[in-house]
This record gives C-alpha cells, structure tokens and sequence, in this order.
C-alpha cells in the first residue's frame, strides 16, 4: 500500500506562523514582490467570505474588507517541507516529495518495523504538524492515495482498498486526473464532469476524446495503471548565509557577496572531499518575503569561478533589498580532476566518469533520467517482451557500466 | 541499481487503422495524417501465453505506408490495432 500525506495550505500556513497572524482570521497570501496583484491560498474564514485564490488584490478586499495579506515566504516553505520530508525519512520511508507540504510513500517495507499498516499509520500521525490539520490518504496506487489524502478528515487516515478505488475515484471531479487544462475544459464541454464519467467512456472513445496522452488518465480514471512512488534521494546539503548590517539592494553588492559565499562553499565542500551538484540561492527581503531559486550545474565541481559562472545571473531576479543571503548546496558529487588525458584511461576510469555524469544527470532531470536497455527474451514472438529498460547502474563495479 | 520499476522498450501504442473488406489495412493514421498502405510485406499469427490470465492472440503485420515507411502493427483479440515504434 502507498502512504500519501498532505497538509493542506501549507504555505499559508508557514507564512502564518512567520507572520504570528492567527490561523481562523480571514487572511490570504498576498502577491510575490514583482508578480501580478492577485492573492493566493486563504483561510476558511476568508473563503467564506467569498476570496479565493487567483482573485485580484482589490477584488478580494472589496469581497472581505477585513481581509489581512501576508507576504509569502518561499524560502521559509522550503525549509519546513525539508523538515517535514526529514521526519518522514526517519520513519524509514523512501519518501516522495509531491510538493510543498505533500509526500507519499510505499508502507509495506515498514510493515515489520513498525507492527502492519496500523503501527506505520500511528507513526506517521506522530511526525504531523500540531494544528496543520495533516491528511493521511492510504491506497494501492500513487495517485488513489493522493486523492484519499486530500479528501481525509484531518488525522483520521482515509484507507481506500483495492476493491474501493473505483467506488472512491467515480465521484471525484475530472480535474483531478492528470490531463492538460485543455483537454479537461473540452471533457467539460462533453458533459463529462467526472472521473467515474471518464473510467465508464470505451477504450475506443476515451482514445477518440483524450488521445494517446490521455489513456493512461483513462486507466487511471479505471484504478488500471499508475505511476509508481519516485522516493527522492536524501541530499547532503551544506550552507553559507551573509546578514547584512543594512539591506543590500545594489546587484555589484550583491553578486561580490555571493562570489564570496560560493567560495566558502567550494572550500567547505572539497574538505569534505565531495563536489556540489546544485545550488539554492536563497534571500530573505527588507520588509517581508524572500527569494528561492535552484540552480543544477552541468557536472559536479568545486571551482568557485564555475560555480559563480551559474550562480550570479539568477541575482538580478531579486526584487527587493536582501537582509540574509544563504547559498546552500548538494554536496553529493565525488572530487576529483575532470580533464581528460591522451592516455588509455581504462574501463575503470570510463565507468567512474559515466557514473558521475548519471548521477549528474540525474540530479537535475529526477531518477528516471538516465536507463539501461537490458535483453529479457531476445527471441520472444512479443517485441515488448525482448528488452527492458531499468535505471543505469552507477556502482563502481568493473564493467558493469563501462 | 538506482530506483523504479522495469519498463519493456518496444510497447506497442494504440493506433487507428481503416480495413478492407478481407480485413487487411488500408489506410493507417500516422501523426493525425491517414498514409495509404502501399504493400503488405507479411503478415502472420501470434497466439501465446493462452496459459494465464492475459492470453495472446494477435495478427501482425508488416507494411509499407505511403512515402515509404515500413511499419509493423497488429490486431489483437478485441480488434483493436496497435503499432510498435
């Protein structure tokens, strides 16, 4: 079974929290420094007074003249949800991050740990958030668990079984499946309102209306297919942080404390012994809000002029004078020269480069990145059944990856 | 080994296909454009795996389109049409 958690208006909620507001006051994120003048996530109280997110600031003050905004704070959301998938992990989980405040899990490794299903559930009930109001959805599929999850009463896990999931998808809205914004507006105009609407179309008329992209929505939609849960890889991170006395706002200012950051960062990195495979730069703003940006490099490296080369372009985005600025980096590539040599460098050496550029790859693109073609049945009737892909393996054994 | 499951190479897709009245192809719809079957180059049974729960039961054939293109696809038990590539 597959473990979904959500805590909903999780970035609401963080910026509430940053912000001391209460949690029951009609209040709504107000717009990014620099963004369009709409609001994002709001209370239930403000809901009921008829704000929702995407609604234009004036609009949404005429709605609710009580209204309060409060600045969104990316930087304090991705700090809380690292913590949030940290707790999970210590759980023994190979955890999925879905988005902020959303994780998902497969459980049945964790079955003898923590005593069956039940005992996995009572401890991840422990690692919510007081008064987050944390969802637990429970199902055989990623995307049914996430549905339960999202649907759950807070704390209280909704578990759909196997012989539920058609029963639980068929009322929910078509929106909810995994299809483009155009497609489910033109499902919309059909009459088709609903995921049970979708799972009752034929094979032939979902292909006909939805296309080959949107069969496997269709099985879906069905409890047939899936995709399976993608646990992320724990990062070593490692960070650099320079307060200014004074809010910073001049971009030379800016770039020469970031330049010194990476440096620090470089060096820290080669102690370990390690190289950095990406970055975030994060900055707190003068008078609320922050700035969160990620930058994947090209190759694992400890050259500070490299480093800076990807860094700094992505400080002119900044909007607002910056109180903190904090680089943090994944520290998980290996050390080590990179040119290249007349000699023979033998498969040993070939396989350690490939593996590093897979890793690499794979930091910036997600696990599946980079696979292996492996013969199954070469002279099998079914060309489906002669090969496979599984993900490249990226061991230091001789001769498997060269 | 990284993470994730095993995934076949050569799965076959859903593809539209307009018959003749012997039931061989005619016109097939690559990429939204219906291509004239030129030649059939061989057609020819697969009936496997009658065994499990997911039995086989396909007519494949091998054709030559319309500028060209040689494609392989078949038409399984419930008459659907399926190509590979």
């Amino acid at each position: 079974m597959i473990v979904a958690v959500h805590l909903p208006r999780f970035s609401l909620l963080v910026a509430l929290l940053a912000a001391r507001q209460p949690l029951d006051a009609p209040t709504a994120l107000g717009p990014p420094p620099g963004e369009p003048q709409v609001i994002g996530l709001c209370t239930a109280a403000a809901e009921a007074q008829g704000v929702k997110p995407g609604l234009r600031v004036g609009e949404a003050l005429a709605r609710c003249p009580r209204l309060e905004l409060v600045t969104p704070d990316p930087d304090a959301v991705a700090d809380a949800h690292e913590r949030f998938l940290v707790r999970l992990e210590d759980l023994g989980a190979a955890v999925e991050s879905v988005g902020p405040g959303s994780a998902c899990f497969t459980a049945d490794g964790l079955y003898r740990l923590h005593g069956g299903l039940d005992g996995v559930l009572r401890r991840v009930r422990t690692v919510l958030p007081v008064g987050a109001d944390g969802r637990i959805g429970v199902a055989p599929t990623r995307f049914v668990a996430l549905e339960a999850a999202f649907q759950a009463p807070p704390r209280r896990p909704l578990i759909v079984r196997a012989e539920d999931v058609i029963d639980f998808l068929a009322t929910l809205p078509v929106a909810r499946l995994p299809l483009p914004a155009k497609l489910v507006a033109a499902l919309f105009d059909l009459g088709i309102r609903t995921i049970g609407a979708v799972a009752a179309l034929p094979r032939a008329a979902a292909l006909e209306r939805l296309g080959f992209s949107g069969i496997s929505a269709w099985k879906v939609a069905r409890g047939e297919h899936d995709q399976p849960v993608r646990p992320r890889i724990p990062p070593e991170p490692l960070e650099v942080r320079m307060e200014f006395p004074e809010a910073v706002g001049a971009l030379p200012a800016l770039e020469s404390a970031a330049t010194l950051l990476v440096t620090q960062l470089a060096d820290r990195a080669r102690a370990r012994g390690r190289a950095l495979r990406s970055l975030v730069i994060r900055a707190r703003l003068s008078g609320d809000g922050s700035f969160v940006r990620e930058v994947v490099l090209r190759d694992a490296t400890t050259d500070p002029d490299r480093i800076a080369l990807a860094v700094l372009p992505h400080l002119v985005r900044i909007s607002a004078p910056v109180e903190v600025l904090i680089v943090r980096a994944d520290a998980s590539g290996h050390e080590g020269g990179h040119q290249l040599t007349v000699l023979d460098i033998g498969r040993v050496e070939r396989a350690r480069r490939t593996g590093e550029a897979v890793l690499q790859t794979r930091a910036a693109l997600g696990d599946q990145a980079v696979m292996r073609v492996i013969e199954l049945d070469p002279l099998s009737r079914l060309p489906e059944r002669r090969w496979a892909l599984v993900p490249f393996d990226t061991s230091p054994e001789p001769g498997r990856s060269a | 080994m990284g993470t994730g499951p095993l995934r076949y190479v050569a799965r076959a897709r859903p593809i539209r296909v307009t018959c003749g009245h012997d039931g061989t192809p005619r016109v097939v719809v690559v990429a939204g454009r219906g291509r004239q079957v030129v030649s059939v180059r061989d057609e020819w049974l697969v009936q496997d795996r009658w065994w499990t729960d997911h039995p086989v039961d396909r007519h494949f054939f091998e054709l030559v389109l319309e500028p060209g293109r040689v494609m392989v696809l078949y038409r399984d038990r419930a008459a659907e049409w399926f190509a590979y590539g």
